[in-house]
């Protein structure tokens, strides 16, 4: 059988030889060991714990790796609630909760330099030499990088979602990217579909963007130690209940595989808008006793859910990388998904049963995949997904990129100007004066507040008495 | 007696000794704001100048003065509106710690704190929406606030740890330091 994984190695391969032909001789000569350093990386999201979803774990995540690695990290982002200013979370990842309050939908209100003033401290303080941005649609990562750019650090941005082309939000969101993508050092899309949505929306060169998957922590996403039995089949359904997740495909797949297999039952877990269509196909098919509808789930009870069922159903429309999908490999269900986005390249042919988003190709893809389960191995499939999706594996890759990012060259204002012109015929030139008027802004705070007055901050090392407990653990070990 | 000094270029922090018993600390941090001061009186003037200027030779109307004046006092109150010109603390063991605000019309601002309401002096980053920076703060029993040592002005967290070192050691306080180990 073919498996879409290895080609992901493979391709992964053929991106780091052909980097490596094209870099200069004196660079070749070089030792690849010698090439990497210790960075201070400044990641910048409006998205971050306390509030929860897929790009705040992957920050946090990739932060507690690479600070495994030997880097510093520090997290900037806005304020929740009453949680402001400086925060110590595990390992010492420092996360600067900036007193600027969301106004929509967890974002902040975009002013072009209000977050100047606080940023060129941040970065002077912490000594920060990558600012990292996370999420398209963060306008706090946005403004970040612009203003990092101005001041010449290097800047690597990350993308998470899909986005259209056509419709008014799109093209608004698409021609902000290109603003913000047009100086980027390097790009990081998190699947060869993203990749390709992130560059033909944003005009950024493909061979600046590189791919870096999501990943899960298999440590706690494990196979139930006994298996639910039985005659009984569970398939199980944990997505937030809204039209880009496909709730719709499910209010006409879950009557006709109910109808057309006695044994199955259904699991249900999140909430969103679209939960009334689901309790009102409950009611019209009489199907109360075999559709169970949890609610909201919260995330350290996914497991627990995942674990009760044999089958993962993912119905979304669009999907950059689906990390539920990898949590259920990861607790040995197999997976039954829409064929979107960059969801064909996350599990092995084995793993997954794809079908397109219609609900009588959907049925078809459940009725092959209770006729595979027999052969499923569930503690097999977990170490499977040990191995191939790693937070690790994720922080290493990410350290290339950022070596990589190290080894742009600096350019000087005229040069990085000239980029901003070819963003369009009226954008490119407002473009331009944005960036004008922030490199004069920029100016001005050199002249109010010195960098010289501001403080380094000393960089974070567990205490002493921590130090001694841990010595005597690891004695008594 | 003068024990300890360090300057910058806005502050100069002065660690002293000035009573017979030489159990009394006191740490005093005095802001330095001249070139400051003459740079934006420069400024007032020279706009009043213009205003002048534009009035008696190219006949404008005499509100034009007028403004400039209002111009130059709220230019002068914005950026000289500081009248702080030293903040101490003075450290009396088995009594207390008091906090003293010297302005430069001369009048003086004193609260004191009990030793035994100091449960921890702490060394903190304060972030605002435009800045970040250190602050030393006490920890005072029965209280949710804690109480600024040196609110008004804003020193180094370099001068800051001598304080902070001196009011450890008069509380009992273990120096455990969050930040780095020592």
């Amino acid at each position: 059988m073919h498996n879409d994984r290895p080609d992901l190695y493979i391709c992964t391969d053929h991106l780091l030889v052909y980097s490596i032909k094209h870099m200069t001789p004196s660079v070749c000569e070089g030792d690849m060991m010698d090439d990497s350093q210790k960075h201070r990386i400044l990641m910048v999201s409006d998205f971050f714990y306390p509030n929860f979803g897929g790009v705040e774990n992957h920050i946090y995540y990739l932060s507690q790796c690479l600070l495994k690695l030997g880097h510093k990290v520090v997290v900037a982002t806005h304020a929740y609630g009453n949680r402001s200013g400086v925060r110590y979370m595990t390992g010492g990842l420092k996360v600067y909760y900036i007193p600027w309050s969301p106004f929509v939908m967890q974002n902040t209100l975009p002013t072009f330099y209000g977050l100047l003033p606080i940023i060129r401290t941040i970065l002077i303080r912490e000594r920060i030499t990558v600012v990292h941005g996370h999420q398209a649609f963060s306008t706090f990562c946005h403004e970040a990088l612009m203003h990092a750019r101005t001041m010449g650090y290097k800047v690597v941005f990350t993308d998470h979602s899909l986005y259209g082309f056509a419709d008014v939000g799109s093209i608004h969101m698409n021609k902000v990217l290109q603003f913000t993508l047009a100086d980027v050092s390097q790009a990081i899309c998190v699947s060869h579909t993203s990749k390709e949505n992130t560059v033909l929306r944003s005009g950024l060169p493909p061979e600046k963007v590189f791919v870096v998957p999501n990943a899960v922590d298999t440590a706690i996403f494990k196979p139930a130690v006994d298996r639910p039995s039985g005659s009984e089949i569970v398939i199980v359904v944990i997505s937030r209940l809204v039209y880009r997740k496909g709730v719709d495909l499910l209010v006409e797949v879950i009557p006709e595989v109910c109808r057309l297999h006695p044994n199955v039952r259904f699991i249900i877990g999140g909430d969103g808008p679209k939960r009334v269509r689901l309790e009102e196909m409950r009611e019209k098919h009489s199907l109360q006793d075999r559709v169970e509808m949890l609610g909201a789930v919260q995330h350290v009870q996914v497991r627990s859910v995942l674990i009760s069922g044999h089958i993962f159903l993912n119905s979304s429309l669009t999907e950059a990388f689906c990390i539920a999908i990898l949590e259920a490999a990861s607790c040995g269900l197999l997976t039954v998904s829409t064929r979107v986005g960059g969801v064909p390249e996350v599990l092995p042919d084995e793993m997954i049963v794809l079908a397109e988003p219609d609900p009588g190709d959907m049925v078809h893809a459940i009725q092959k995949a209770i006729s595979m389960l027999p052969k499923i191995d569930p503690q097999a499939m977990h170490n499977r997904m040990r191995e191939l999706y790693n937070w690790h594996d994720v922080a290493k890759r990410t350290e290339i990129v950022y070596d990589r990012a190290f080894k742009c060259s600096n350019q000087n204002l005229l040069e990085r100007l000239s980029r901003y012109l070819f963003c369009g015929a009226w954008a490119g030139k407002l473009f331009f004066l944005v960036m004008i008027v922030g490199f004069l802004l920029w100016q001005l705070l050199e002249l109010w507040q010195p960098a010289d007055d501001i403080e380094e901050v000393p960089d974070f090392t567990l205490p002493c008495s921590c130090d001694e407990e841990m010595l005597e653990k690891n004695s008594v070990k | 007696m003068v024990i300890f000094s360090i300057s910058n270029a806005r502050y100069t922090y002065v660690h002293d000794q000035k009573y017979p018993s030489k159990d009394v600390d006191i740490h005093h941090i005095v802001s330095r704001r001249s070139n400051a001061k003459y740079l934006v009186y420069a400024t007032a003037l020279l706009v009043l100048a213009c205003a002048l200027y534009l009035y008696v030779l190219k006949g404008k109307s005499i509100s034009f003065v007028y403004y400039s004046l209002l111009f130059d006092i709220f230019l002068v109150k914005l950026l000289l509106g500081k009248p702080v010109k030293k903040e101490s603390v003075v450290i009396m063991p088995a009594f207390g710690v008091q906090l003293e605000t010297h302005y430069v019309s001369g009048k003086v601002i004193r609260y004191f704190v009990p030793i035994d309401n100091i449960l921890k002096p702490v060394l903190i980053e304060c972030v605002t929406p435009v800045t970040c920076y250190w602050t030393l703060s006490l920890i005072i029993r029965g209280e949710s606030e804690m109480v600024l040592v040196f609110k008004n002005l804003r020193p180094p967290v370099k001068m800051l740890v001598h304080v902070w070192k001196a009011l450890c050691a008069a509380t009992d306080s273990k120096e455990e330091t969050c930040t780095h180990a020592e």
